[in-house]
Order: structure tokens, then C-alpha cells, then sequence
């Protein structure tokens, strides 16, 4: 199970790396969330057996009567996952602000200070209702 | 000693926050609430802080649990230190930012955020195990994602990227390490690792394989966070996008628990025994680099927020260099001068926003002759950049006195870098002073927008109410060191030799007696 768990997660961390060094915003996000992903996966690799004893997939690995595993890992796993979940969302919907206001999610055309195209400024006013 | 009110430090924020937003189309409520928050955490800190003048460490067991098996908060001199001066920096930028954000953007939930990221900040000071650091942190990040394009105009949202996706990736290898780490020895709880790293080196049973190598990995996490060479690079640009008051905040607290973490984690666990050899090099170079590069970075900017920020990167190279002594000395003044860094850093970052409000720009070619026109501004300037070079009686110079000190018998020449820093450091400062208040103004330059989110009203009350409040905070930093070393040496006491600390969390040897053994499940 280790095993496959290892192998799951080096696939998991080649991809994300791939997608990270990407020059789009979008696909540098989606390694991210990916990464997040494989992290957890590497808890649970990591807490000794992540599956009752004698490897029996089918029964939950908490509630499993007299052989238990180590509910902590499953305890940690669940809190990164919900501090995984807020992050996604507050990076997606900060990629839609971003897109909406400059028009690229391109990350050389971003890392420009001043924008070649029109100032900001029109734009402040426009949404001024949106964050209230 | 016990004291079950110390999760007061993390409700009190939280519900401010909650609070602030159901009250968020009204701002006087807001102000008032976020400032009865702030007081009465910061009375809390203090009550406690003189409680533990003489070493003692404040302990919570959440819900009665036990330590290694519940959540447990710590106040030691570490933590009581830094929290205090945390808050301290939390209020002045807080008073500060009534006259100088525009109500768009105090409307954009700045308040809640702000509340927020003080609960994160104190949760990571307070906290007893490593995952809870975890949590700390991101509650602390995602808030501080929240203000870095607070007024989401352009140049934030382009800026923001950079040091958000760093700290993702941080934060992740963070997660894994603590996998490790439980994988490894069974817990998380700081005062059970440190117990079982201690008894197996002792025993000559050795650490586990892999051991070395979460120490450097959890140096990056924390590195990358505190800003250490090489993972610099985010800081500048970003405190160069967000208003002033909340780059004022950063500069102060976001590095600053970054840098704590190391001092927290790795006297006490990260760096014993093999280890010790693996980290001590690293943070030793890092320091040195640290603290020529960034003050070389300031020297060359002609910007005033610029320099500032690059100010900041030279001033963690003067904490890891305490770090990376690993003495009780070095340590203690690595604390002192993280708690007087933070209180001076966010002063000048909060001249910095007036200088830009009555020249409306931070281009030195542009600003002149504000001593004139300001002449209190120009003295807590002047106070707070003699502080940070170090000048004597002022704050500066008690931590670098006690730096140097203790670095001169093994590391000289780390000795040598910090103070030709501190000359750098004079070099830059003087560069501002001069152009900025000395000199008259420039010749007619045509004034330059106002920075995003910095357009409040004209009213700097509050302004100088946060300046001067830090300013002689900053000024009393350095009249009273006596006292405040007394405590950062019990910091340093207890991060070289942690059973008082283990004593501490677990009064009843739970952990020596029966808990885990280590050795992976």
C-alpha cells in the first residue's frame, strides 16, 4: 500500500512541478492545488498503515472495531484539506479579478509595473460597489 | 503554572473580526471595537509578560487535554515578548490608518482582515506543536493575502502573485514535513519532540534517517517566510504595492514569525545532534548574505518605500546571525533585536506614508524641505532611523552590541559583516534624511498620483498618533533594556536547555512516562 501511495504521490509532484513552471497564471494555480493534494497524500504515507491491518480497503480505516489505525494523520489530512480548499478559492477568484482587470493572466505581462495599456484608474471606479 | 485564559489572545481577535464584518457598513463601530480588541489583548500580554519576568513558562491545556495529546498553548519569554511587541506594532499601524486609508478600502473588509491575521500571528507565537504552527501560519497568510490587494487595483494584483504562490508552495512542503516529522517520532507536540530528539542523541541511539533533511526543508518553509537569503526575492515588490498602514503591519509581524519559528523549532529540536552540523553552516552564510545584500539592496534604491523594505531583508540577517549562534547570548539578542526591529521598522514605514502624503510621492528626487514643513515628522524620523542604525542610547544598538559581542570569539567575520551593515545602514538612512527633509525641495516636478488606497482624508491626527506611539515605544525599547534582556536571556535559557520548558507543558510526565517511544509508527 506504502508503495503504491509513494508512487501515486511522485506523480502527483511531477505534474504540479511541470504545471508550476508555466508561464500562464491558470496553470501555475492548478499545480499548486495539485501539490496540495500530493502533500496529503504524503501524510498519509507517512503515518505507518494507512489501511486497517491486513490491508482490507473495504472497512472504514477509523471505525474498524478492535484493530484501529492513527486517527491523528487522518485528523491533520483533514484540516489541510479544508485550509487547501479556502486558499483554492480565494486564488481562483483572485485570478478572475486579476483577468477582468488587466486583461492577461500572463505572468511576464503582469510583472510589468506600469501597464502599457490604460490606467488603472477608471477601472477603481468602476467596481467600487463590488467589495462592499 | 497554569492559566486557562490564554486562548483569550486568539478569541478576542476572532471575534472582533466576526463582529467587524456584521457591523461593516459602519465605520466609527468598527474603529472603536478594532481598537477595544487591540487594548485589551495588549493589557492581557503585558499582565502576563511581568508574570514571567523571572523565567517562568504560562501553560493551556485545551479542554483539559493533556499534553502530547491535546492542543497546547505556551507563553514563555519567547512568545510573551514578541507578542507584546506583535501588538504593540498591531495598535500603532491600526491608529495610523484611520486618517490614512480611503473608505473604499477600510470598507473592503479591512478591519475583519486585519483582526484575522492578528489571531494567526498570536496562534503561531502561542502554539505548543507543530501542526497548530501550521494552521497558525495560513491563518496568518490568508489574511495577509487579503490586504496585499486590499483595493485591488492593477499594480496589487500583478505584484500579489509572486509572494502568494511562494508561500504556497511553503506552506506545503510545510504540511509534508510535519507528515514526516510524525512519522518519524510519533508526535508533533514540541516539548515530546524535543524530549525524544534529546534521549535518543543522549542515548547514542541516534536520529532517524531522513532526520537532517526535514531540518533543512523546514529552514526553507521557515526561510522562505522570514524572508533568509536566497528566498528573498518577494518582499521588496510587495511592500511596495500595499497602503502604507498595512506595510507598516508586514514589515513588522509577517518576517518576524518566520524568523520566530526557527528561533522557536530548531534550538530546541531541528538542530541537535547531526543536524546541528547541517543547519549552523547554512544559517551562518544566509545571515551574512542576508545582511550585506539587503542593506546594499537599500543603498541603491532611490525610492523611500523601496529602501525600507530592502531594510528589512538586512535586519533578518541580523536575527539569523543570533540564530545561527545557538548560544543563550545569541539568542537573547536575537530577541531583543527582532522585538525593537519590529517597533522601529513600522514606525518608518508609517513616516514614509505621511512623507508621501504632503510630497505625493516616495521619489527621493521628488520629496525636500519636509523638515520645515513638518518638524514632527522629521524628529520621529529622524529618532526611529538613528534606532535602527544603532546609535546609542537608542534601541538599535543593544541588539547589535550583543550580536557582535557573541559572535566575535567563533565568527568574527560575521561579527565584521554586521557592522559594516550598521555603516551601510547610516549610509541609507542619511540618503533619506537628507533628500528628504535636509535639503529644499526639487525643482518643480509635476506631482505624481497618489498611491492606490493610500487617498484618505486630509485629517492625519491619527497619523501622527501612530507614529508617535511607536516612536516612543521604540525610544523606551532602548531606556529600558535592562529589563527586556532580562527576559530574552530566560528566552535564551529555555531554548538552550528545554526541560524548563518540557517541565512546563507536562507537569505530570505524561510524556517521560508512558507516551510515545518514537521509532515511526
Amino acid at each position: 500500500m506504502t508503495t503504491v501511495l509513494a508512487i501515486c504521490v511522485t506523480v502527483i509532484v511531477t505534474v504540479s512541478v511541470y504545471l508550476m513552471l508555466s508561464r500562464e497564471l491558470k496553470s501555475i494555480a492548478m499545480g499548486v492545488f495539485l501539490l496540495g493534494h500530493g502533500a496529503n497524500l504524503a501524510i498519509i504515507a507517512m503515518s505507518g498503515s494507512p489501511v486497517l491491518p491486513g490491508g482490507d480497503l473495504r472497512q472504514p480505516p477509523i471505525l474498524g472495531g478492535e484493530n484501529l489505525v492513527d486517527a491523528l494523520p487522518q485528523a491533520l489530512i483533514l484540516t489541510a484539506i479544508v485550509i487547501n480548499f479556502a486558499v483554492m478559492g480565494f486564488l481562483l477568484t483572485l485570478l478572475v479579478v486579476t483577468a477582468r482587470k488587466t486583461g492577461t493572466l500572463n505572468v511576464d505581462e503582469l510583472a510589468l509595473e506600469d501597464p502599457p495599456v490604460a490606467s488603472p484608474e477608471p477601472d477603481r471606479t468602476a467596481d467600487r460597489g463590488v467589495g462592499r | 503554572m497554569t492559566d486557562n485564559l490564554l486562548g483569550l489572545l486568539v478569541v478576542i481577535p476572532l471575534a472582533t473580526a466576526v463582529a467587524s464584518v456584521a457591523l461593516i457598513r459602519h465605520r466609527i463601530p468598527q474603529r472603536v471595537l478594532g481598537l477595544v480588541s487591540f487594548g485589551s489583548m495588549l493589557v492581557l500580554a503585558l499582565g502576563w509578560l511581568s508574570e514571567i519576568r523571572d523565567g517562568d513558562v504560562l501553560v493551556s491545556q485545551m479542554g483539559g487535554w493533556q499534553a502530547p495529546y491535546g492542543i497546547t498553548l505556551v507563553f514563555d519569554s519567547l512568545s510573551g515578548l514578541l507578542l507584546c511587541a506583535g501588538l504593540v506594532v498591531a495598535l500603532g499601524c491600526y491608529v495610523h490608518s484611520f486618517s490614512m486609508l480611503d473608505p473604499v478600502t477600510e470598507r473592503r473588509y479591512f478591519h475583519p482582515l486585519i483582526q484575522l491575521l492578528i489571531v494567526g500571528v498570536n496562534q503561531c507565537f502561542l502554539t505548543g506543536d507543530l501542526f497548530n504552527l501550521f494552521v497558525g501560519f495560513e491563518i496568518m497568510l490568508m489574511a495577509s493575502y487579503g490586504l496585499l490587494v486590499i483595493g485591488g487595483s492593477r499594480r496589487q494584483l500583478g505584484q500579489a502573485y509572486k509572494y502568494l504562490i511562494l508561500n504556497l508552495i511553503a506552506s506545503t512542503v510545510f504540511v509534508v514535513c510535519a507528515g514526516l516529522v510524525y512519522g518519524m517520532f510519533g508526535t508533533l507536540n514540541l516539548a515530546d519532540l524535543a524530549r525524544i530528539v534529546d534521549a535518543r542523541v543522549a542515548s547514542g541511539e541516534g536520529l532517524p534517517p531522513g532526520f537532517v533533511g526535514v531540518s533543512v526543508l523546514l529552514l526553507f518553509v521557515f526561510g522562505a517566510k522570514g524572508a533568509f537569503f536566497p528566498l528573498w526575492f518577494w518582499l521588496p515588490d510587495t511592500y511596495h504595492t500595499c497602503p502604507v498602514p498595512v506595510a507598516a503591519l508586514f514589515s513588522g509581524l509577517l518576517t518576524k514569525v518566520g524568523v520566530y519559528a526557527v528561533a522557536r523549532t530548531f534550538p530546541l529540536i531541528f538542530a541537535v545532534g547531526e543536524a546541528r552540523d547541517v543547519v549552523t553552516p547554512l544559517l551562518l552564510v544566509s545571515a551574512a548574505v542576508t545582511m550585506l545584500l539587503g542593506v546594499l539592496g537599500a543603498v541603491s534604491q532611490n525610492n523611500v518605500r523601496r529602501i525600507l523594505a530592502v531594510h528589512v531583508i538586512s535586519q533578518v540577517g541580523y536575527m539569523v546571525f543570533g540564530l545561527a549562534l545557538m548560544t543563550t547570548a545569541g539568542l537573547a539578542g536575537a530577541l531583543y533585536y527582532m522585538v525593537q526591529h519590529m517597533v522601529v521598522k513600522s514606525s518608518l514605514f508609517l513616516c514614509c506614508g505621511v512623507m508621501e502624503r504632503h510630497a505625493g510621492s516616495d521619489d527621493l528626487d521628488r520629496l525636500g524641505g519636509l523638515l520645515k514643513r513638518d518638524r514632527f515628522l522629521g524628529v520621529a524620523f529622524f529618532v526611529a532611523a538613528m534606532s535602527l542604525v544603532g546609535l546609542p542610547p537608542l534601541s538599535g544598538f543593544f541588539g547589535k552590541l550583543v550580536l557582535v559581542r557573541e559572535g566575535w570569539a567563533d565568527h568574527w567575520w560575521l561579527s565584521v559583516v554586521a557592522l559594516l551593515t550598521g555603516l551601510l545602514t547610516l549610509v541609507s538612512m542619511l540618503k533619506i534624511w537628507t533628500k528628504g527633509f535636509w535639503l529644499p525641495p526639487a525643482e518643480q516636478a509635476p506631482p505624481a498620483p497618489g498611491r492606490d488606497g493610500d487617498t484618505g482624508s486630509g485629517d492625519l491626527r491619527g497619523a501622527y498618533a501612530g507614529i508617535g506611539f511607536l516612536v516612543v515605544v521604540a525610544v523606551l525599547i532602548g531606556l529600558a533594556a535592562e529589563p527586556i534582556y532580562e527576559i530574552a536571556f530566560h528566552a535564551g535559557e529555555q531554548l538552550t536547555d528545554p526541560s524548563a520548558y518540557i517541565r512546563a507543558v507536562d507537569p505530570h510526565g505524561l510524556i517521560a512516562a508512558g507516551g510515545a517511544t518514537g521509532g515511526g509508527g
